[in-house]
């Protein structure tokens, strides 16, 4: 994917004097930017949180400090209200947005067609295939889906900007994603972490991943975001955590650094 | 070809506690994705309380890690004392705890939390900002530091295959071996 977009990088040094307009002038068309930022999203035993950050930027520039990446999926107005599945996009902001656009009415038409909301699982198997359709020139986004499933629990599916998805506890999607994932891994699937005094020498009990508490989550979102607001440029100046509940959904937002 | 940081692979790292450092390596060496041996510390011992983490081209470790123990060699000899991590060095100086870290072409790095450093720099980056606090124990740092080199080598696929973590103390170093993931 990034061959699309290191065009910069092949280009000669830029002088400020123009350079010889000797040979032939190539042309290019390059259809897309990264806007940076991160998205993250955990899941618990009867709720699932979806969070990012809301800098949108394109290259060292910030184009606004409050872009929203997480979206309300199947509402019933334009503010969202009485949706139940919630998608958050990163990456180029203005695929996210026409992705949004293409799942939100497919979720609608759904409700009008068949008098009933859509289920999350269906929701996740459309929006692989809305991925898909689009395989050779592609929504340049990382998409990760998050609602409740048929059983009330916390269901999260994270994409790729082709439409492999699967099913996890946690994922972490953008430019800091390689930060926030190994903390996930190690403070929500207690990955590395074994039982003390359970066994001999390497023969320890590694300690299994259970469904954390809602407010445990809260604070490792944010925890999560802080840390990467410290050492990645293109995240920071608010955090919206949308948190899925049986109750609806709740939308709160965090001041991060803005520098 | 790729860049001559991320052909062999490795991650170091080192962490500022209460009264003790603690410095910790993976063991991996590799060509490419091709692993070649699990058993290469990168990080190198110069005095009683003196250590160097070295990641990036293997060969420019071994090449970095024998010059500078030359050259701390004769330093002993011709100053008849052992060198210290930050130097000037007066005999009988405050002893407290000391990190920094180096880019390639010697700008130094002080910094009062941690450094890291390797081709899983970005995962280290995270899990070390998301764990490490203040005032840390020697128990306790070990703990952190352990935690934030294996969760971080786990998502890098040129670092891992076991580590070793250092804990520095006033008068006491002690040296661990953890197995982590093998693949």
């Amino acid at each position: 994917m990034t061959s699309l977009m290191d065009h910069q990088a092949r280009e000669t040094v830029g002088y400020s004097f123009s350079e010889s307009t000797a040979g032939v002038k190539q042309h290019g068309f390059y259809p897309y930017t990264d806007n940076g930022g991160s998205t993250l999203g955990i899941t618990g035993s009867d709720f699932a949180i979806l969070a990012g950050d809301t800098r949108s930027t394109s290259g060292y520039n910030i184009n606004s400090r409050m872009v929203p990446k997480v979206f309300k999926i199947g509402g019933d107005d334009e503010t969202g209200e009485g949706a139940t599945i919630v998608l958050s996009v990163v990456g180029f902001a203005a695929d996210g947005n026409a992705l949004k656009e293409r799942l939100d009415t497919v979720v609608k038409m759904y409700k009008y067609q068949h008098g009933k909301p859509m289920s999350v699982s269906a929701c996740a198997q459309r929006l692989s295939t809305i991925l898909y359709q689009k395989r050779f020139f592609p929504y340049y986004v990382h998409a990760i889906l998050a609602g409740l499933d048929e059983e009330g629990k916390g269901a999260l599916y994270s994409y790729d900007p082709v439409g492999s998805y699967e099913r996890e506890q946690c994922r972490a999607a953008g430019a800091a994603a390689s930060l926030i994932m190994p903390f996930l891994d190690n403070q929500v699937n207690f990955k590395n972490q074994y039982i003390p005094g359970s066994g001999e020498g390497h023969a320890l009990a590694a300690k299994k991943p259970e469904p954390l508490p809602l407010e445990t989550v809260k604070g490792l979102v944010r925890d999560a975001f802080t840390s990467a607001v410290e050492r990645h440029i293109e995240v920071g100046d608010n955090l919206q955590m949308v948190i899925i509940t049986k109750d609806g959904i709740e939308e709160v937002y965090h001041p991060l650094k803005k520098d | 070809m790729g860049s001559p940081f991320d052909i062999n692979g490795g991650a170091c790292v080192a962490m500022v506690g209460k009264d003790c450092v603690a410095i910790a390596c993976d063991l991996r060496l590799g060509m490419q994705a091709l692993t070649i041996s699990n058993n290469f510390p990168k990080i190198f011992n110069y005095a009683p309380s003196t250590y160097l983490g070295l990641t990036g081209l293997a060969t420019d470790v071994n090449t970095v890690s024998d010059l500078f123990r030359y050259k701390v060699n004769m330093y002993r000899l011709r100053e008849e004392r052992h060198i210290s991590p930050s130097d000037p060095g007066q005999p009988g100086q405050l002893i407290v705890p000391f990190i920094c870290g180096f880019d390639s072409i010697g700008c130094i790095d002080f910094a009062k939390d941690f450094i890291v450093s390797g081709t899983a720099s970005d995962q280290l980056f995270g899990t070390c900002e998301g764990l490490w606090e203040p005032d840390l124990g020697p128990e306790d740092l070990f703990e952190t530091i352990s935690q934030a080199l294996l969760s971080a080598v786990d998502r890098d696929a040129l670092s891992g295959w076991g580590a070793q973590v250092y804990i520095i103390e006033k008068d006491k170093v002690t040296q661990r071996l953890l197995k982590g993931r093998q693949d």
